[in-house]
């Protein structure tokens, strides 16, 4: 037999790398721009297309899906055809890959601002953007599997069931998670709501992070570090281990975001222990990798590529303990909600994902354009200054987000809360978040020396768009000698591993998804709890667009702090109507679970045009334009409607009468606010929004 | 002998200075005392331990010269002084590293590779490391414990039952310290107060808590002018009290039963109470019927 000659496409690997430098700086600014208005409102320049609840979810979803998806496109598309000894499948397919992933992000960082979201958290872009997404993910996935069926090498890499487990769990979990209603060509509403809705997503968000930012890198890792070290990998056993035990346990531990909130306590307790059980699976990645450098230990104190790997493995070894850690309830209780949380997730992504992506980027860049990186002393400052941000960000975050708890859950000795306002712990902690803006700022200083880096050496050499290899052809299957080992012979059929990868990761599915969304005692309901007005569904959605529950949940917890300070705990049948659920995962500012009627509408009319004058020193920004802006009348027939179908029990053809209602009850606040001297007009966003707030939790008299 | 007497001087000084001390009680606090008397412990120890050092280093010389007056030459004192140690075979660092990771030498890695490249990547064939089992072992089981914890024993507490737990606590230390504490005040028991230091902590609490509605000076500004004759929920002491404790929710008066304590809420009712007929700048017109008997009551206590 003759060896075949082919060639790898480069192009699409460079095209990749460009677009996660390009929008990594870009995300990261805007994260940059989100942390500095935690200190100080004014940095959104005092308008609503850059507040900190419409650019939040632009930043997350910037780093996640822009940065880390065009990282792993990027590693996915080199290691795919040197692994497989074979040209991507076809050359059509990656650029509708490359250019539709392009365009996805390009309408998120319109419709973001915009105001266009769904609200659910990593998951926020409306639903023609999700059927963009799904289309876009078929096309990689058909072309990866293209690329296996012509593959040159008979068994499927390590880092390669990775990337199969990829694509299948971030299709399953996408497609249930946006399993929404449209209402007009950019709004929609969950299908699914409250309890249900929450537990959905967070068994997305969760898996978001174990199948989009975990199980590719680890991919990505195994077929790099090995190149870079230039060194065996420590053990294929461990690898088979930690890839099946990974996949099976991750997919159960989405509920521990949601303890102590009224998901059913059999569904929170499963996901405390599957949490405690993934600790040894993810660290057999952290140890495969690390391990794989022994023997190589004295190149790591040369080579500026091998510290990004191993300071990105540390951090995945220490935010993958933690994450456990964190799932314990009594932790939880005092983290959640909290700024740790954002300490430890910033450890995994500024850490793992992101300095895994810029050694990556630092050893392939050179080499497909034939020449050497253009500053090895910038490249080693990038890595300095890049682990120093870490620092500096994290551990002031740890500090605040401590502090804050602690104060928030200090009782005095007559039994009255130490702190009973809320700004008075987070004014305690505004030098905290000052430091953390300092941390970001470092970081992505050392982006953009690498930005520039990878640039002179792309200019100083030459890409080799074709880069020619050759290999025998592939043996047909029947002349293969019989395998003992199960997994090799399975390592030999992608799509029974596909197949496998898909039940293992279904188990913990239907075990968790199933029984809440299906049987109605997981949910009691609650008599007095009436549907909202047509008003009250307009603000609803106009706290949606603000992205008001970026900062504010809507959950109290079962403690003494919470229901002290806020009122009666959540119950599950208060948000039967709640499509979709806005329990949020994160107190800048205090919950809203029962704010209505806690204050005048005075007092939330002055509060919303300047927060600073009924809480001197607050940081929530001004929504001023909520004053001006006439409220959208003519969707409340649409939503109406959408919220029959979906078993809001509104009477039939209600939506022909909804504005008459919507106009009475706005009269009546524009009146109630006229008493207090305020002089507003009734169709006016302001009006619908404190409707809604009057609204929250009053439905239950439960705590008097 | 030099440090003898330095170390019986510091002895016999301290004594000196004790009953000194004693007899100052009154003068120095307590936490002070504690302070002093850590420190002479502290510095006591330094001193001990000066004085062992030098007198090994005295003992050493004291050895040498002996030596030497035995004859013997400086080369054979040293070699007296300093016996060669049998050296210890030191294990190499790496393999005691590499046992507790039961990892294999590096230099057996050739048996161990598989005979199959990815693109120039090899896989060793190492087990899996037996601490590493362990550890998957040991959360299994904690997962299964946990489950059987909370839901087949039922030994552990759901957040329900852990909050019910968590109030009832709260309840007891509450009424404990209550019972003992002489700020048990509510609307009925309530007095009117003229010390300055009830007004001056009631002031403090209106500037933070209320001045938002009522204004600076209680002039009104969402909320009613607090100054003036006219009172939409009566404007007794006891009537104040009632108000800022549960709050007029239908008027946007917020419930601050929650946040100030008893003594708190009648501290700052006191204060508004000490401000009526201050006619501040900018005054909200007045609200409510006018109740001529508290002013009345006022002026006569001024």
């Amino acid at each position: 037999m003759q060896p075949e000659k082919f060639y790898y496409d480069n192009k699409i690997v460079r095209n990749f790398g460009i677009a996660t430098v390009v929008w990594g700086i870009i995300g990261m600014t805007v994260g940059l721009i989100a942390a500095i208005q935690l200190f100080q409102p004014g940095a959104n320049m005092h308008n609503q297309y850059t507040t900190f609840g419409r650019i939040r979810p632009l930043h997350t979803n910037a780093v996640i899906f822009a940065f880390v998806g065009n990282a792993i496109f990027m590693g996915v598309y080199y290691s795919l055809q040197r692994l497989l000894k074979a040209r991507m499948f076809s050359d059509m397919l990656s650029q509708i890959h490359f250019w539709g992933w392009q365009l996805i992000i390009v309408s998120a960082v319109i419709t973001l601002p915009l105001g266009f979201t769904t609200s659910h958290e990593y998951a926020e872009l409306e639903w023609p953007i999700d059927i963009a997404i799904t289309i876009i993910w078929v096309v990689f996935g058909w072309n990866m599997f293209g690329t296996i069926f012509k593959r040159r090498e008979r068994h499927l890499y390590v880092a390669i069931w990775f990337y199969i487990a990829t694509f299948v769990t971030i299709a399953v979990l996408h497609i249930v998670n946006s399993f929404e209603l449209p209402v007009s060509p950019l709004k929609s509403y969950m299908v699914y709501a409250g309890v249900q809705d929450a537990l959905v997503q967070w068994w997305y968000g969760h898996n978001a992070v174990a199948f989009f930012l975990t199980t590719p890198y680890l991919g990505m890792m195994y077929y790099f570090l090995p190149k870079m070290a230039n060194r065996p990998i420590y053990s294929y056993k461990l690898s088979i281990l930690h890839f099946w035990a990974l996949i099976f346990i991750y997919i159960w531990a989405g509920p521990h975001h949601l303890l102590y909130t009224t998901l059913p306590g059999w569904a929170q307790s499963l996901g405390v222990a599957f949490s405690i059980m993934l600790i040894a699976p993810s660290w057999g990645g952290m140890i495969n990798g690390l391990l794989t450098l022994r023997g190589a230990w004295d190149k790591v104190r040369d080579d500026v590529i091998l510290k990004f790997m191993v300071v990105g493995l540390t951090a995945y070894g220490m935010a993958t303990f933690e994450g456990p850690m964190l799932s314990l309830k009594q932790v939880n209780g005092i983290a959640h909600f909290s700024d740790w949380i954002i300490a430890h997730v910033h450890v995994g992504a500024l850490g793992w994902n992101g300095f895994l992506t810029f050694a990556i980027l630092y050893w392939l860049i050179p080499r497909i354009y034939k020449t050497e990186l253009f500053s090895k002393k910038m490249a080693s400052f990038h890595f300095w200054i890049g682990t120093l941000g870490i620092l500096f960000y994290a551990i002031p975050m740890y500090w605040a987000g401590f502090t804050q708890s602690l104060m928030l859950k200090e009782f005095t000795p007559e039994g009255m809360l130490k702190y009973p306002n809320f700004l008075e712990t987070t004014l305690q902690i505004l030098p905290m978040h000052m430091m953390r803006a300092a941390g970001g700022a470092m970081y992505l200083l050392g982006v953009i020396v690498m930005g520039y880096n990878l640039t002179r050496t792309a200019l100083q050499g030459k890409l080799v768009a074709n880069e020619a290899a050759q290999a025998m052809p592939l043996v047909p299957a029947q002349e293969v000698a019989r395998e003992s080992s199960w997994h090799r012979r399975l390592e030999r059929r992608p799509i029974q591993m596909l197949i496998a990868a898909l039940l293992v990761i279904l188990v913990g599915t239907f075990v968790e998804l199933m029984p809440t969304l299906t049987i109605s005692s997981n949910i009691p309901t609650i008599a007095a709890v009436k549907p909202y007005t047509p008003l009250e569904l307009q603000g609803r959605d106009l706290y949606i667009r603000e992205g008001c529950s970026n900062c504010h949940s809507q959950t109290v917890r079962p403690f003494r702090s919470e229901t002290e300070r806020y009122g009666e705990y959540s119950k599950a049948g208060e948000f039967v109507y709640d499509h979709p659920f806005l329990w949020g995962s994160k107190r800048t500012g205090p919950d809203l679970a029962r704010e209505g009627q806690k204050y005048g509408n005075a007092w939330h009319y002055n509060h919303l045009m300047d927060p600073r004058l009924m809480s001197p020193g607050s940081i929530m920004p001004e929504y001023d334009w909520l004053i001006s802006q006439k409220l959208d009348t003519t969707t409340t027939r649409a939503k109406i409607h959408a919220m029959r179908i979906l078993g809001v029990p509104y009477p039939l053809g209600y939506e022909n009468i909804a504005n008459r209602d919507l106009d009475k009850q706005a009269k009546q606040i524009s009146d109630n606010l006229y008493l207090d001297k305020i002089r507003v007009k009734n169709n006016r966003e302001i009006i619908a929004l404190i409707a809604y707030l009057q609204r929250l939790g009053t439905d239950i008299k439960a705590n008097k | 002998m030099k440090y003898h007497r330095i170390l019986l001087m510091t002895a016999l000084l301290l004594f000196a200075i004790r009953p000194a001390m004693a007899g100052d009680d009154s003068l120095i606090p307590g936490d002070v005392m504690n302070y002093i008397g850590f420190g002479a412990i502290v510095s006591m120890l330094l001193l001990f331990v000066i004085v062992m050092l030098v007198l090994l280093k005295t003992f050493k010389i004291l050895t040498r010269v002996v030596l030497k007056q035995q004859g013997l030459t400086a080369a054979e004192i040293d070699a007296e002084m300093n016996p060669v140690k049998p050296k210890k075979e030191k294990k190499p660092k790496a393999a005691v590293w590499e046992k507790l990771l039961s990892l294999k030498p590096l230099t057996e890695e050739q048996e161990l590779l598989i005979a199959h490249d990815y693109d120039g990547i090899q896989e060793l064939d190492n087990p899996i490391p037996a601490w590493f089992m362990y550890l998957f072992y040991c959360t299994i089981i904690f997962a299964v414990g946990y489950l059987l914890n909370y839901h087949v024993f039922k030994t552990g507490q759901l957040q329900y039952a852990e909050y019910r737990t968590e109030m009832a606590q709260a309840d007891i230390e509450k009424k404990a310290f209550l019972s003992k504490a002489a700020n048990r005040v509510d609307e009925n028991t309530v007095k009117l107060l003229h010390d300055p230091v009830v007004i001056a902590s009631g002031q403090a609490i209106f500037k933070s808590t209320c001045a938002p509605c009522h204004g600076d000076h209680a002039q009104g500004n969402v909320g009613p002018n607090l100054t003036d004759d006219y009172w939409l929920h009566g404007g007794k002491i006891n009537d104040l009290f009632k108000t800022i404790k549960y709050g007029v929710l239908s008027k946007g008066m917020p419930t601050w039963e929650k946040q100030l304590s008893p003594k708190q809420i009648s501290d700052v009712a006191n204060y508004i109470e000490s401000l009526h007929g201050s006619n501040p700048a900018g005054a909200k017109a007045p609200q409510g019927t006018k109740e001529a008997d508290t002013d009345q009551k006022l002026v006569a206590n001024k």
